[in-house]
């Protein structure tokens, strides 16, 4: 479970402060599938950086199963982003010159495991993803949903608690990024972990099953939305 | 570890042609070190060899109030006696030979030289039985005959010949003064043309039989200076001792000095040489570093984003800086490997053949005593030192911007174009 409290950050640019987040409180549990959505500048990036331990908030506290992230030190947030967290970036940031399968399989390295646990692992995602023909392809060699499907695959083949997708639908086409929500959510469904993306495409926010709406660095609206009830929008959780 | 390996491994290769150049800069720099090297090393080899077989022996006797006054060859402080001296140094097996060097003024009158007029020379009084012992005046001559003993003749370096216009047959008049201060002139005849492998030698050298010089200059069998040889390689302070202790003994008035010194122009010169070439070779490496550092510039800024990935994905800075440094490892890997082999192959005409600078020798003294053909010396340490410093600098060049970019917040690096 995710716990953040009166979350707020600035970054300065220049002789201008800009506020990203002015104390935002969230509670996310495990397995959940969650939009946070807001116009460009409302703070999803920043909220998404903190969450993934890249960023550190100025005030407040994120707390991932109860352990404050803003006690641990640099070292101990690399292996928790190693051990814990997934994510996939709006341009896929696949390395190009490693193939699909080294590329999905990676993560795995970091982790220690073994050759034939890395392979069974990194073919087993692979066919997840759809792209166990495609495996020893360059990331040149594939499309932009076929990359993504890779980042995916990546995020997920260390059984993270949390994937995390900053706005992981943006540089495809509508066709794409329906293909890839729809491989996310089936994933979610799979394996449980929880998927925190941030978009401000609507066609996005209707796959979410929980939509965080994010306005000037504070919660707009938290509600669940139809998909999750199976069709109907059952209500707001502010 | 198989991961960060792999990965280097593919990145070196992902712009095989910025790779390839500069590869090609780090080697070219250290091929130039290798033949450089070589060469220096070569001359001063060579250099050395030259001038202790025809210019200063391996040490030399003399009175002690004689070195202290070299400059002026003091004839009234010579060597008297010098037979005994001779004698003990062949009984210890030291070869040795006894040499008068005095200034004069060589006279020439035209016809049959093309112009009359007079310069100022050295000239050096040689046993001919005994000089071949320890220098290869005699095996030298290129024109004429060596000296023979007690006659009024004289060799004379080829290349003076040339300069006044001198041929075997030619008269030469010396004008100088006997040990105590009185003008005195001999006339001898040349018989002989000296072109040794030691443009001193060639320039300037002036030899005359011991023996007429011993009456011309009222020597009464005292010699300036008894020149010794011992082994190329071997120890000079042992080889001095012993040169003390057998033949000095009971001859206070008496020191000897090695080549070292007595060659000291030479040896200066071949240290600042030196210091000028590792400046010359520091350049060459600095050009090569260049080019490194600037393919590592453009191989890291331009995978920044691809730094932050990383380590949003968990990967350690120093995992991700390894990863770098293998990669710029494995670039002055191919760079040095072409390097030693282009040096090595290069430089084996160089030992073998080597280069013909006779025409600039002859016209310019670069303080080296080598006349012509100039060879390059094989040396291992330099080929493992190239290979490492190229290896070592593609690493080193390759810290800096991977220190720098990793600095970066990742959230900049992730946002970084």
């Amino acid at each position: 479970m995710i716990q953040i409290k009166d979350l707020k950050k600035q970054y300065r640019s220049g002789e201008t402060v800009v506020q990203a987040l002015r104390g935002v409180d969230l509670e996310i549990q495990n397995g959940e599938f969650l939009s946070i959505a807001g116009p460009s500048g409302s703070g999803k990036t920043t909220l998404l950086n903190l969450i993934g331990c890249l960023d550190i908030a100025d005030e407040g506290s994120i707390h991932i199963d109860s352990v404050n992230i803003a006690e641990k030190s640099r070292k101990e947030l690399a292996l928790l982003r190693r051990e814990k967290i997934g994510f996939v970036f709006q341009s896929f940031n696949l390395i190009p010159v490693l193939t699909a399968y080294e590329n999905a399989s990676f993560p795995l390295s970091l982790l220690g495991v073994t050759e034939k646990e890395l392979h069974e692992r990194t073919v087993k995602i692979m066919q997840e993803v759809g792209l166990e023909e495609m495996m020893h392809r360059k990331p040149a060699e594939l499309s932009g949903g076929q990359q993504q499907r890779v980042a995916i695959a990546r995020a997920l083949i260390k059984s993270p608690d949390i994937v995390l997708a900053d706005e992981p639908t943006a540089n495809l086409d509508s066709e794409t990024g329906q293909d890839i929500l729809d491989l996310m959510e089936v994933l979610n469904a799979k394996h449980n972990t929880t998927f925190v993306f941030s978009t401000h495409d609507q066609m996005v926010m209707d796959f979410a099953h929980r939509l965080v709406r994010l306005h000037d660095g504070l919660i707009h609206s938290d509600e669940i939305t139809q998909r999750a009830a199976g069709g109907t929008k059952v209500g707001s959780r502010g | 570890m198989k991961f960060l390996v792999n990965l280097a491994f593919k990145n070196l290769f992902r712009h095989k042609r910025r790779t390839m150049i500069t590869s090609i800069a780090i080697a070219v720099g250290l091929a130039l070190f290798i033949l450089i090297d070589s060469m220096l090393v070569g001359i001063e080899e060579d250099s050395t060899r030259n001038l202790m077989l025809y210019e200063t022996g391996s040490a030399r006797i003399m009175n002690t109030q004689f070195w202290e006054e070299h400059e002026n060859l003091p004839l009234k402080h010579s060597i008297d006696k010098p037979q005994p001296i001779l004698e003990e140094l062949d009984a210890a097996g030291i070869d040795a030979a006894p040499r008068t060097i005095f200034r004069g003024e060589l006279i020439m009158q035209k016809d049959p030289y093309p112009e009359s007029g007079s310069i100022q020379a050295q000239i050096t009084a040689i046993d001919p039985q005994r000089d071949p012992q320890v220098y290869l005046i005699d095996e030298s001559i290129s024109d004429g005959r060596f000296l023979e003993e007690d006659r009024l003749e004289a060799v004379v370096g080829a290349w003076l010949a040339e300069d006044i216009g001198a041929q075997v047959g030619y008269p030469l008049t010396i004008v100088t003064r006997t040990k105590e201060g009185f003008f005195q002139t001999i006339d001898l005849e040349i018989v002989g043309l000296a072109n040794t492998p030691n443009p001193v030698v060639n320039r300037t050298g002036i030899f005359i039989p011991i023996k007429t010089a011993d009456y011309y200059l009222q020597m009464e069998g005292s010699v300036s200076q008894i020149d010794t040889s011992f082994a190329y390689q071997a120890d000079i302070e042992e080889q001095t001792s012993k040169i003390r202790s057998v033949a000095l003994s009971n001859r206070p008035d008496l020191t000897v000095v090695d080549w070292n010194i007595l060659g000291k122009d030479f040896v200066a010169l071949a240290a600042s040489k030196s210091a000028g070439s590792k400046v010359i070779l520091f350049l060459v490496f600095i050009i090569a570093a260049v080019g490194i550092s600037n393919t590592m510039l453009m191989s890291v800024y331009e995978r920044i984003r691809e730094i932050g990935m990383l380590r949003a994905l968990g990967m350690r800075r120093h995992e991700i800086r390894l990863a770098f440094l293998i990669e710029a490892g494995g670039i002055g890997l191919i760079g040095a490997s072409a390097g030693v082999l282009i040096g090595v192959l290069l430089n084996i005409p160089l030992v073998n053949i080597g280069v013909d600078y006779s025409a600039l020798m002859r016209d310019a003294d670069m303080g080296y005593r080598v006349t012509g053909i100039m060879r390059g010396l094989w040396s291992t340490a330099t080929i493992f030192t190239a290979f490492f410093t190229g290896v070592f600098l593609s690493v080193l060049m390759a810290f800096i911007p991977t220190r720098k970019a990793l600095k970066l917040q990742i959230t900049d690096a992730l946002r970084y174009q």
